[in-house]
């Protein structure tokens, strides 16, 4: 199911509707989330020649479920066109030394959005 | 800032080019580019966020509102728009400093804040906000104390931040218009705090 | 992709460019840039594809050029393989602008 668009060129009307309107990126899925704030994850080590919002240095970490954001539709699909494939994003929580090692500092955290596709489960 | 590596002029004329040949196609409209411009240069900054911050300094419920569903509280007062669909806001304290970023390329509230400056978008924020968080906040004149955990947010997914600063000492007489004019845009991503009136801080654009 | 604007944890970029009262568009054609890709943002192309072909940009050129400029490669990238426009429609529309100029 390729990403198909319009192709109209934007009016003077839709684009004043989109600054203040934007675009809700939300979608819906039949299954409840996979995880729950609390939760212990770790992020997938994937490295695909295409698109995807998961970063190097976040992949093949351990981190906790802070929220469960809901259903959105998954980037690393839509930037290929391929398709919308709507799954859940949860905000994850790292430990800086976990990303960084003992030179990090031990209070601090790095908090980042990622999709179930991203995840799996400790 | 990060310089062109072709000269100015040299992409000006190429750019100048593909917009006649998109207009000429029927792609674009000349008039809506022009919209759009005048939007980013002239009605949407970072004036709409410190209405926000303002209000949740000076009225608790609607701050527990913000700080629950940041886009429905933020939508209260009219404020949605592109690149800011989806908001959390994030509160500053004496014991957390939140500090926003996007490393992966730039993604940033634009309808609460405006186009994200320069140092936003450069490479040494988006490399080192997330390693060095500590260092890049040095360099904005912000020493953090080692016992304040810093909380950092890459804005990777379509998750927009902003941050809710401290709201200063000594401004408990001023009026909600008033304090959203002490509040700066660096303030909301979190790379300075937000000065009380007499204390203007050099870094604070 | 494992490209250069996967960059955090990078070292060697150097102090964070503060640059005080800075304008929202150094230029027209960064004025233009932005508004182009605004306006083709959904009609034409979803927003995550026009980040993909930033991230396409050889990782040299991604790192020595300026933020607009990774915009303008994304965009005529997108206009190009679409085929909105054709890239010797490009250049050749650049050399007629010349000449006028």
């Amino acid at each position: 199911m390729a990403i198909e668009t319009s192709n109209e060129c934007m009016t003077v009307a839709h684009a004043q509707y989109l600054l203040q309107n934007g675009v809700d990126c939300r979608g819906v899925s039949d299954d409840p989330p996979q995880f729950q704030a609390g939760d212990r994850v770790r992020t997938k080590v994937m490295h695909p020649i295409t698109y995807t919002r998961l970063p190097r240095y976040v992949r093949g970490k351990m981190g906790t479920i802070a929220k469960v954001n809901g259903v959105y539709v998954f980037p690393d699909t839509m930037g290929q066109r391929l398709a919308t494939k709507p799954q859940y994003v949860y905000n994850v929580r790292f430990a800086a030394q976990e990303l960084w090692g003992p030179d990090a500092s031990p209070r601090d955290c790095l908090y980042i959005d990622l999709f179930d596709d991203h995840l799996d489960a400790t | 800032m990060a310089h062109t590596h072709r000269p100015e002029s040299e992409i000006a004329l190429r750019v100048k080019a593909i917009e006649s040949l998109l207009v000429e196609k029927g792609i674009v409209d000349p008039t809506t580019l022009d919209t759009i411009i005048e939007a980013y240069e002239h009605q949407i900054g970072p004036h709409n966020g410190a209405r926000i911050v303002a209000k949740a300094w000076v009225d608790a419920a609607y701050k527990q509102r913000l700080l629950a569903d940041g886009t429905s509280a933020i939508a209260e007062l009219g404020l949605t728009g592109f690149s800011s669909e989806h908001m959390v806001v994030v509160e500053n304290t004496p014991q957390v400093h939140n500090l926003i970023v996007c490393t992966l390329c730039s993604c940033y509230p634009w309808a609460i804040l405006g186009l994200p400056p320069t140092w936003y978008k450069s490479f040494a924020y988006r490399a080192r906000a997330v390693i060095e968080p500590r260092k890049v906040l040095q360099e904005f004149g912000l020493v953090i104390p080692d016992e304040v955990e810093i909380r950092v947010w890459d804005s990777n997914a379509d998750l927009r931040y902003l941050v809710l600063p401290e709201r200063p000492q000594g401004t408990e007489g001023l009026s909600e218009a008033a304090l959203a004019g002490l509040v700066t845009r660096n303030a909301m991503i979190g790379t300075v705090k937000v000065q009380p009136p007499e204390q203007p801080s050099t870094l604070a654009a | 992709m494992n490209g250069p604007h996967d960059m955090g944890g990078m070292h060697g970029m150097g102090p964070i460019p503060i640059e005080p009262d800075e304008p929202v568009f150094h230029s027209e054609w960064e004025a233009k840039v932005f508004a182009m890709s605004f306006a083709t943002f959904c009609n034409f192309f979803p927003v995550d594809e026009t980040r993909h072909a930033s991230e396409r940009m050889p990782p040299g050129d991604y790192l020595s050029s300026a933020y607009y400029e990774r915009w303008l490669y994304a965009l005529e990238l997108l206009i190009t393989e679409h085929n909105l426009v054709t890239p010797a429609e490009i250049e050749q529309r650049i050399a007629e602008l010349a000449q006028g100029e």
